[in-house]
């Protein structure tokens, strides 16, 4: 079974001169972790939105774990997968565990469990003595690590990320592809999107190469790299 | 439910993190209430309880400025000054000080005014003797060519209705003086008559209908007066209930910009849940601010030397409508936040568009002084229905049912607000 599969995606937004997805079909294998790549404004968020049911694509399909994406599958689909957005989908104002509480009550999870769950994840991702700090103060990789947090509280068979390691620090990037790697050891699949080949190089077991809305190329990491130069510009190692 | 009540707490936390927006929520119109309380208290109590002072020049020293006098005093409304420092007013200081804006008004009654109301009412009783075939008796003065008139000087500020309503007084004393006079001539004329009959002339009846007023309010408080408390409080409330519009627009839009509102939508299960806890949420603020600004019209208000507010006698009713102005304000916030994209949009359109629903609604001035057509308008702002049914509670005395078509009409918009809202939502999907 794919972890995801999608054939000849298309998309175009109300009032856009040109298509953000133009017939764009690929699919990656159940249990990998699989890149998405490609240069900015290349179709990868859209691709991501229509997976998890939040954009109707104008035609193609996606399938998510075997499941075709209709309205009559979404709720399903959205039990088994996690989304982690590109901009930081937290409050503020709240600090990290009250944010957490929050999104776990609204998975239906509370008490003694869900607290547990989430001290245990912030042990996980370095943030455990920031518990109590409001997100708004926290540094960027900070963000981000509480940002995979709270798509993981419901424990998604596919991990789906929008540039998870954008303007993040060293450290903070060691530590969120650690754990991708441990989450896919679990049996999990992760799907993960990226300008970076490098990135996708340490971690992907797969990548497939979107530009202008379709498909340029699929394959390892190592045996894309001449492509993704071409596209991007930016040589694996620069 | 647990959707639900994950949601007040968190909105409950966002609020409570957020200074100025609890500054926004709360103190802001506590203090608007306050001050908008006290700065139309004086126009307010200028057709009620205010003293007018009036100046008064007797040149007269006979009947007619007695009544006058008497009759302005007898109101409680005027106080009547005929002299200044112990000298009696002339004509021409009083004129003066008039002009230099000390006082409103003054009256001067003209030397042989009183005379000549006797000599015309004598001249009557003469033409109607000799008609009958009776000797005439009375002293009438000699025609002469200047007619007397009272003298009034108005401030030239003065307002139309105030100078109408002094007018209107005059009138009704003058009337009062020649009626007396011209009665007790004929009384005069008839007794002459018949000197052994004196005692036997039944009195004459000067008013044979009377004018009767009954209020229509139910209840124990029957006559509530229309003073600046009563109609500041809860008009300004309401104005107030509605800008939580701002921190909800806001709320939303800061959701959708960083995202949360996408978390929430990739969550399984109903979003409407995560809606109705923030539905509530407001509706709660909202409540909760209508009472501390009734609080201050109970406490506050009464310390600084203002009425009392009067708040009827169905207290139920009075909170149902407070509930239902909270659905409607909220509704219109959700609508706000959906449709604009930017805070700035959200706050700027919201600002601006509930000073005039404000405005054409009766919240600055009632409606019921508005142009016809303005009236007509104004009956379709929400704000308008609000202060309608708590005028009901609270002026009129009235129950529930009193404010049903107003409760209606407040849900029923709210309803369709979060349609249009969910309408507009789901189209971004698409």
């Amino acid at each position: 079974m794919n972890s995801i599969a999608v054939k000849d995606l298309q998309k175009t937004y109300a009032g856009a001169l040109v298509p953000s997805l133009s017939g764009l079909s690929c699919a990656f294998a159940e249990g990998k972790i699989a890149g998405l790549l490609g240069p900015n404004g290349a179709g990868k968020t859209t691709t991501i939105s229509i997976l998890c049911g939040l954009v109707e694509p104008t035609g193609g399909s996606a399938e998510i774990l075997g499941m075709p994406q209709t309205p009559a599958n979404r709720e399903a689909i959205k039990r088994i997968i996690g989304v982690v957005p590109q901009r930081i989908a937290l409050y503020p104002q709240l600090t990290a565990f009250e944010n957490l509480r929050y999104f776990g009550n609204l998975y239906g999870f509370s008490g003694r469990r869900l607290k547990d769950q989430i001290m245990q994840h912030l042990e996980t991702f370095g943030l455990e003595k920031a518990a109590h700090k409001e997100t708004g103060k926290f540094s960027g990789g900070m963000k981000r690590r509480a940002n995979i947090i709270a798509s993981i509280l419901h424990e998604p068979k596919l991990l789906v990320l929008d540039e998870p390691t954008a303007g993040v620090d060293v450290q903070s990037r060691s530590m969120i592809l650690q754990f991708l790697r441990d989450y896919n050891a679990k049996g999990n699949s992760v799907i993960y999107t990226s300008h970076l080949l490098e990135e996708a190089e340490q971690i992907c077991d797969e990548v497939a190469i979107i530009d202008e809305g379709k498909l340029v190329t699929q394959g390892t990491p190592s045996e894309l790299e001449d492509v993704f130069l071409h596209y991007t510009g930016h040589a694996v190692r620069d | 439910m647990l959707r639900i009540i994950a949601t007040i707490r968190k909105e409950w936390l966002l609020l409570r993190r957020d200074k100025a927006g609890l500054a926004l929520l709360f103190a802001m119109p506590l203090v608007l209430i306050t001050v908008m309380a006290l700065i139309q208290d004086a126009p307010f109590r200028d057709y009620q309880e205010v003293q007018f002072d009036i100046l008064t020049v007797d040149n007269d020293h006979g009947r007619l400025a007695r009544y006058v006098r008497e009759g302005l005093q007898s109101g409680g409304q005027f106080n009547v000054i005929d002299s200044i420092d112990g000298e009696p007013l002339s004509e021409e200081r009083a004129k003066e000080m008039v002009a230099e804006g000390k006082y409103k008004i003054s009256i001067t009654i003209p030397k042989g005014a009183t005379a000549e109301i006797v000599s015309n009412a004598n001249k009557i009783v003469n033409d109607i003797s000799k008609r009958m075939g009776l000797p005439s008796q009375l002293p009438v003065k000699a025609l002469s060519n200047d007619s007397l008139a009272v003298q009034l000087y108005f401030d030239p500020a003065a307002k139309k209705a105030f100078k109408s309503a002094i007018h209107q007084a005059l009138d009704n004393f003058l009337t009062q003086v020649e009626t007396d006079l011209l009665l007790e001539r004929i009384q005069m004329q008839l007794r002459s008559r018949d000197s052994l009959n004196q005692d036997t002339f039944p009195a004459i009846r000067l008013k044979a209908v009377a004018l009767r007023e009954t209020s229509l309010g139910e209840g124990k408080q029957i006559d509530v007066i229309s003073n600046s408390v009563q109609h500041n409080v809860p008009a300004w409330s309401i104005f107030a209930m509605f800008f939580i519009v701002i921190p909800i627009a806001g709320n939303m839009i800061r959701e959708r910009e960083d995202g949360s509102l996408v978390r929430m939508k990739l969550i399984p299960g109903n979003f409407l849940s995560v809606l109705t806890g923030k539905l509530l949420f407001f509706v709660g603020i909202c409540t909760v601010q209508f009472y501390l600004m009734i609080l201050v019209g109970l406490y506050l208000l009464p310390l600084l030397g203002l009425p009392k507010l009067q708040v009827g006698v169905d207290h139920v009713a009075g909170f149902l409508v407070a509930a239902s102005i909270g659905v409607t304000a909220t509704a219109y916030g959700i609508l706000i936040g959906t449709i604009f994209k930017t805070p700035n949009q959200a706050l700027n359109f919201g600002a601006v568009s509930i000073v005039i629903l404000s405005a054409i609604g009766g919240i600055w001035i009632p409606l019921e002084i508005m142009p016809e057509s303005m009236q007509l308008i104004g009956r379709l702002s929400p704000l308008s229905w609000g202060l309608d049914a708590i005028n009901d509670i609270y002026l009129r005395n009235g129950h529930i049912r009193y404010v049903l078509p107003d409760l209606a009409k407040l849900l029923g918009c709210g309803g369709a607000m979060l349609l249009v809202a969910a309408v507009v939502e789901q189209r971004r999907i698409g």
